[in-house]
């Protein structure tokens, strides 16, 4: 049983012509279900609940990477296979696995490619791709075991559970969490030198004299520090496409 | 061969130049430090070690190449190598070393496996020789010798 949760931004009208599309090309596929769409007054872990003691099995979220997010963290460990219809290119999720946007997303989501995947969890909170926190003075105690404090001021921290760009690629199904520290010195004749680490971790603990921000990717939210960040593995199946990163 | 700061999919771990590690770093892949660590080094592969790097710390790993200065002691299971730049306060123990003329070296040194020292022979069964025979005995045997070598000349 199917269940697609609309984004609040798809009530706008330039989404027609596209959610028309995908309609067409779920009921062509045999795979359409009842459709919710999200607003301000809705609250996505109560209609989410609800539906899952209703018996759904399959949550498909039509929308952009930070309505994803929020699904993730609702059905977290409840068995329910999530996946996701990108409504632009500029869906970061969407790249990761391997999924096109708009209708032909729907052909993937039919072909049930199904991975279990881990979840980052900071403080009660879950979160998929990765986090951001900036130095200065911020120490991050590593498995219980050593301990990194960074002075620099441009010291910028990225816990990544899923991510890939130029300088980090960090996979989700490893049961652990990629550590980029990215180090920033001013040198004479405005010259930077940028030095990089790269570190693994199940567990971590962020802590600062005065509370910093940590940023989470995914739902553009801010956590201050302390913070403990864990990984989950294999908390969520996911629907993924071909052209996948793992 | 530092100057490459990438992550490669055979380096796992980088501590970079400006990053200062305390504690017991124990990892399973490749290590590489160009900065600092405080405590204790291991890993199941190989460790590298920067030329701007310090360490304070025990060392275990599978192969390693040191080209920073050590204040600790070094376990390595297979070869080490340590280039001009290396400086290391402490006792080695390796399978293989490789010193480059420039390095230093302050501390004992151990290499190959207890296993490969041959036993020592047990010398007090042996018969003991009689090196310097006495002056009479030596006239008596030559003469007796000259008379065989005369004999089978005329032969």
């Amino acid at each position: 049983m199917y269940y697609y949760l609309y984004d609040s931004c798809l009530n706008q009208k330039k989404y027609n012509n596209l959610l028309a599309k995908v309609e067409t090309r779920l009921t062509d596929l045999g795979i359409n279900g009842k459709i919710n769409y999200l607003s301000f007054l809705k609250n996505i872990e109560q209609i989410l609940q609800e539906e899952i003691k209703r018996g759904v099995k399959t949550v498909v979220v039509v929308g952009n990477d930070r309505t994803f997010g929020q699904t993730l963290g609702t059905l977290a460990g409840l068995g329910v296979t999530i996946g996701l219809i990108p409504i632009d290119k500029s869906s970061q999720i969407a790249k990761f696995l391997g999924l096109p946007d708009g209708e032909r997303a729907c052909d993937t989501i039919s072909s049930r490619i199904i991975k279990k995947i881990d979840l980052g969890q900071i403080n009660n909170c879950y979160f998929f791709t990765s986090l951001e926190a900036y130095g200065p003075r911020l120490a991050i105690e590593f498995d219980n075991n050593y301990l990194i404090n960074l002075e620099n001021k441009k010291s910028l921290v990225k816990i990544c559970n899923l991510g890939c760009d130029r300088e980090t690629k960090s996979l989700p199904d490893d049961g652990q969490f990629d550590v980029f520290i990215k180090d920033v010195k001013q040198k004479f004749w405005g010259k930077k030198e940028i030095s990089f680490s790269r570190l693994t971790a199940k567990m971590l603990r962020l802590t600062s004299p005065q509370p910093l921000p940590i940023f989470l990717i995914d739902e553009k939210k801010i956590i201050k520090t302390p913070a403990t960040v864990n990984i989950c593995p294999s908390k969520i199946k996911l629907i993924v496409g071909k052209n996948r990163i793992f | 061969m530092f100057k490459d700061n990438q992550p490669t999919n055979e380096t796992e771990t980088i501590i970079g130049p400006s990053v200062r590690v305390e504690g017991d770093f124990i990892t399973e892949g490749n290590i590489v430090v160009q900065g600092a660590v405080c405590g204790t080094i291991k890993t199941a592969r190989d460790l590298k070690v920067g030329p701007k790097s310090k360490i304070f710390a025990n060392i275990n790993a599978e192969n390693a190449t040191v080209a920073g200065e050590v204040q600790g002691n070094i376990k390595v299971n297979g070869r080490l190598e340590l280039t001009s730049t290396a400086k290391i306060f402490g006792d080695i123990r390796a399978e293989t070393l490789i010193l480059a003329a420039g390095s230093m070296l302050n501390g004992r040194c151990q290499m190959g496996n207890q296993k490969d020292r041959s036993s020592k022979p047990d010398f007090s069964k042996q018969s003991r020789l009689e090196l310097q025979p006495t002056s009479n005995q030596e006239s008596g045997s030559d003469s007796a010798t000259r008379d065989a070598l005369g004999k089978k000349i005329k032969k």
